[in-house]
């Protein structure tokens, strides 16, 4: 007896795990993504120590031109006239959390007089830590 | 006459969950960007009336002038140096106050390099720099004369 096995291949990609995959990467692009609450455009100091910034900390950048945008941490950033109207800032942002950390996100080659006046912006105003955005100077680990 | 009989499929169909979910992604990719997140920590002092006041003459001045030419204690200095000449100060007093002072005109960045190079000082020369302090113009002018 002769028998004949036939075998019938399905032609289509099977894409049932599709779905699964995705929701995977979207689950990871949630965990790891951070917002960001500015966007402003500055040249980063490199500095071969780094470390992780605590989330929904408050903002201050400074442009090169010396131009200042605060953020809280919640909200996009906006501009504000002077280093005088950071002091009323961060005074508010350290009266609804004492812990708040500020991260000076400032652009490497602007005059340290605009960093100085932040930076004793947030002195007065009594900040508990202030952390100094940098990029990684050297290859991590090396 | 005839009549079709529809015959309605058991399964949910999911044919278009993975063009749902990658719309999620490309939402995700689109309106976040991996920002950089790290910087050096720099803490305050907790409260202006107990901060110890640092002599000049007791401390380590480190001036940093314009273009980034570092005068360390009245004496120009390569940014590699500093540690070195540091090292033999904080063995005898491991609490040597350091002050960073750069010129109001001086580039920011090398203000963050010096500062990182003193906190790297327990890798590099197995000594921490524990006293480091920038003060503002303000706290100089206040202050210092």
């Amino acid at each position: 007896m002769k028998l004949r096995s036939r075998n019938i291949q399905n032609q289509g990609i099977p894409t049932a795990s599709m779905a699964d995959i995705a929701f995977l990467l979207i689950i990871f692009f949630m965990l790891t993504i951070n917002f960001e609450v500015d966007k402003t455009q500055v040249g980063l100091p490199k500095t071969d120590l780094r470390f992780e910034i605590p989330k929904r900390s408050a903002f201050i950048s400074v442009t090169r031109q010396g131009q200042i945008r605060v953020s809280a941490g919640d909200e996009i950033s906006v501009p504000v006239p002077g280093p005088e109207e950071v002091l009323s800032f961060a005074a508010s942002v350290v009266a609804s959390d004492p812990t708040k950390a500020f991260v000076l996100k400032a652009d490497k080659d602007v005059p340290y007089q605009y960093v100085d006046r932040v930076i004793d912006a947030l002195k007065q105003a009594q900040a508990d830590v202030i952390y100094l955005l940098s990029e990684q100077a050297t290859v991590e680990g090396g | 006459m005839k009549f079709s009989r529809g015959k309605a499929s058991d399964e949910i169909p999911t044919a278009s969950m993975a063009d749902i979910a990658f719309l999620l992604i490309v939402y995700f990719m689109l309106t976040s960007t991996f920002a950089a997140t790290r910087g050096l920590d720099f803490a305050l002092p907790e409260d202006q009336k107990d901060t110890p006041l640092v002599d000049k003459e007791e401390s380590v001045l480190i001036e940093i002038q314009p273009g980034g030419q570092l005068i360390v204690d009245g004496n120009p200095m390569r940014l590699d140096g500093v540690l070195d000449y540091l090292k033999p100060k904080l063995e005898r007093n491991p609490m040597k106050p350091v002050i960073i002072r750069p010129d109001q005109n001086a580039e920011y960045g090398y203000m963050v390099a010096v500062f990182d190079e003193l906190r790297q000082a327990s890798e590099k020369i197995g000594l921490e720099v524990k006293n480091v302090s920038i003060p503002t113009q303000r706290e100089i002018d206040m202050f210092w004369y």
